[in-house]
């Protein structure tokens, strides 16, 4: 995270992570559409002729914090910006440098059972290269989505359900290529890390936003009509709220 | 956390939100091209500026009446002050276009440019007339006593005359004409950044497993080397007590202890036998780790191959007699003369004929035969012939046999020791499978090459190659 109080500017970084085709881009551009125009920069790609990533994507969103918070963050601009690392077993420095100075992480899994291994592989992968930044994987807010669950062949999801009760990372569903479960992961991931920073930084007295605030503030301006709980209500297991009596 | 964003961006790391520049994302000469097109056809004259209020691009004609005002003492320093005022003015809200109005009645359209929600530069758009503009202004006047009403009136005229809403539209036109100009600049900046990292990050990795590999090899090397000292001891330490064995053994079957039975003189005979043997082997392993620790020592002297060949087929004569297998040797017109030591050379081409003979049945054939053999005759152009040639002459001795052959994938392995290409070989023709180990360390301790080929239609051929004497290094003269 940057935060610039000079130039009252607050960035970002999350990451989209995962074995090659488990549709981290199509998260990417299924986010680009649903996002509100003023908020959404342009969807930068840099992919090969057979539409495979090759370095990563990017997404800038961009929103100016309103009267939610306190007066130190009103005005302020929040930016976030999502990357996908490339999946591709070969691309192992790159995802390395795209993974630098993430604040959080969503792991991006294909649910079919034939991809089972691959999961894993891409999981230790990413385990490996946040160890070799000198972090830990425990520290880094991370969720998992089991993408692709439009497709035969899929992991059920009652045994879906019942893995993720057993971990501690947050589950959603989703399949990405029709938006669904899209919005829902975004902003488990995006809430997750909040409170993490919070944690950090003293965000909520330094800026007067309390997580919860911060979400609110984040789906409306980014164009989301609902309400943000039934959102986060949709994660199958693992973590998310934080545990009872420390937030407030 | 970053203290500041702004900074210069931190070239080991994907630089994410750090500060971009007007200048850096955009070709000055192609944004003065776009420019210019925009001038030529909308006739309103277009500058940019950075965030910085350094001029990036011009598409501009002054206008007779700035000329004319710039005439005048008065005139020219308020426009001076005009220009400023439109290249520095603050611009509050991103959306928010500026007009600026000059003291000749003129208007001037100031249009932020704004890139990943990030002031970036400004568009200057003018001057241009508004509609309203139908007299010579009273501030235009006052500027200066020498300006004249009609000449101001009449130039006036001649200035381009546009709505305000036409001017918004160019300059948002012109705004999406650049952000798309800017997207591909950003794009490009930060790919190339990536892949020069990538570069860096792989390079690293490299050169990590470089260092690992280098220390894997050092202590191979470090073993080879112990192996070899244990060898060296080893077979000199059994060598002492085994002649002791072949000794008295020898003794015994002389009847020096007293007469022995028929048995008891064939029992002693295969003693004496098997230690000799055992004796051939150990020799064979000490030349072997002498020859791998480079401890063997050379006498080199001037010999013409002939020497050696001729007492290799008087050596094993005899033997081929025995088994009925014909043995020739032909080395005619070959005098060259070559350093080696005649010792060594002959172990070689004893083993070489020995092994032939062990391998050919009754019947059969094995033959020497000697001669001078230009280049290496790996199949390349024969180009450069006459300077080449003379260099990578050499002296090439083919054993030939008619034996049982060896498979081409087997050829490339013999050489190692203890190698048989059939292991139930070893029991039907004896052996220890050093002994072309120890040709190839002999030949290539004389700077020459031994390989095998086949004899068709059956037999194998060793052959040999040796440098001659006036190329004692062995090797092809080296450029430079």
């Amino acid at each position: 995270m940057q935060l610039n109080f000079a130039a009252r500017e607050v960035t970002i970084k999350l990451v989209y992570y995962g074995p090659a085709l488990s549709g981290k881009t199509t998260n990417l551009k299924a986010l680009h559409q649903i996002v509100k125009d003023e908020s959404r920069g342009r969807l930068m790609t840099l992919e090969t002729k057979d539409d495979r990533t090759l370095f990563f994507d990017m997404l800038p969103l961009t929103f100016k914090a309103g009267e939610e918070g306190g007066p130190a963050s009103h005005g302020m601009s929040m930016r976030l910006k999502v990357f996908t690392v490339p999946g591709q077993v070969l691309h192992s420095s790159t995802r390395r440098l795209v993974l630098q100075g993430a604040d959080g992480v969503a792991f991006i899994a294909d649910s079919q059972v034939a991809q089972t291994e691959n999961n894993a592989a891409a999981f230790l992968d990413l385990r490996d290269n946040v160890k070799e930044m000198g972090r830990s994987i425990k520290d880094l807010p991370l969720i998992i989505q089991f993408n692709k669950r439009d497709m035969p062949n899929v992991r059920k999801d009652a045994e879906i359900e019942q893995l993720a009760q057993k971990g501690k990372e947050p589950v959603f569903t989703a399949s990405a290529v029709n938006g669904e479960g899209v919005l829902e992961s975004f902003f488990g991931l995006l809430y997750l890390t909040w409170q993490r920073l919070d944690e950090e930084h003293q965000l909520a007295s330094k800026l007067g936003i309390r997580p919860d605030q911060f979400l609110t503030m984040a789906a409306r301006k980014l164009g989301h009509q609902g309400d943000v709980g039934t959102l986060l209500a949709a994660c199958v297991g693992g973590r998310l709220l934080p545990r009872a009596g420390k937030a407030r | 956390m970053t203290a500041d964003p702004r900074s210069t961006p931190d070239v080991t790391e994907l630089a994410i939100d750090g500060l971009l520049r007007l200048e850096d994302l955009v070709d000055r000469t192609a944004l003065t091209e776009l420019t210019k097109s925009f001038f030529t056809l909308f006739g309103i004259p277009v500058r940019i500026y950075s965030n910085d209020g350094l001029l990036l691009a011009d598409a501009s004609n002054e206008h007779e009446v700035c000329a004319y005002v710039n005439t005048t003492g008065g005139g020219r320093k308020a426009c001076t002050e005009t220009v400023r005022g439109v290249r520095t003015s603050e611009l509050e809200d991103a959306t928010n276009e500026v007009v600026h109005t000059c003291f000749t009645g003129n208007v001037y359209r100031v249009v932020p440019l704004e890139y990943d929600s990030r002031r970036i530069g400004r568009i200057i758009l003018g001057p241009y007339a508004p509609p309203s503009l139908t007299s010579v202004p009273q501030t235009l006047l006052d500027v200066d006593k020498g300006i004249e009403k009609g000449r101001a009136l009449t130039l006036l005229g001649k200035v381009p005359r546009a709505k305000p809403e036409t001017i918004t539209r160019i300059g948002n036109h012109l705004k999406a004409a650049l952000d798309l100009i800017l997207f591909s600049g950003h794009k490009s900046l930060l790919t190339s950044q990536m892949h020069l990292l990538s570069v860096r990050e792989s390079y690293r990795e490299l050169q990590e497993k470089n260092a690992k590999l280098q220390e894997a090899y050092d202590r191979l090397k470090e073993l080879d080397r112990l192996k070899s000292n244990f060898l060296a001891t080893v077979s000199h330490e059994l060598r002492t007590p085994l002649t002791s064995i072949i000794g008295y053994s020898e003794m015994l079957s002389e009847g020096i202890a007293g007469e022995l039975s028929g048995e008891q003189a064939e029992f002693v005979k295969t003693i004496h036998e098997k230690g000799e043997q055992l004796l051939g082997l150990i020799k064979g392993l000490l030349d072997l780790s002498k020859l791998e620790s480079g401890t063997m020592s050379m006498r080199r002297r001037t010999i013409v191959i002939k020497e050696v060949l001729d007492e290799v087929l008087s050596t094993l004569t005899p033997i081929a007699r025995k088994k009925g297998v014909e043995l020739r040797l032909d080395v005619e017109g070959v005098s060259t003369e070559l350093r080696a030591d005649p010792e060594r050379l002959r172990q070689v081409f004893i083993n070489l004929v020995d092994n032939a003979l062990k391998f050919t049945p009754q019947g059969g054939s094995v033959t020497m035969r000697a001669r001078m053999v230009s280049s290496s005759s790996d199949g390349e152009e024969d180009s450069g012939f006459a300077l080449m040639a003379p260099a990578l002459s050499k002296i090439e001795v083919r054993v030939m046999d008619t034996g049982i052959g060896i498979p081409a994938h087997e050829r490339a392995k013999v050489f190692d020791p203890f190698y048989q290409v059939d292991s139930s070989s070893t029991r039907e023709y004896g052996g220890t499978g050093l002994g072309l180990s120890i040709v190839k360390r002999l030949v290539e301790a004389h700077g020459g090459t031994v390989g095998i080929e086949g004899n068709e239609p059956r037999g194998t051929v060793f052959v040999v190659r040796l440098p001659p004497a006036s190329l004692a290094s062995g090797r092809p003269p080296a450029m430079g």
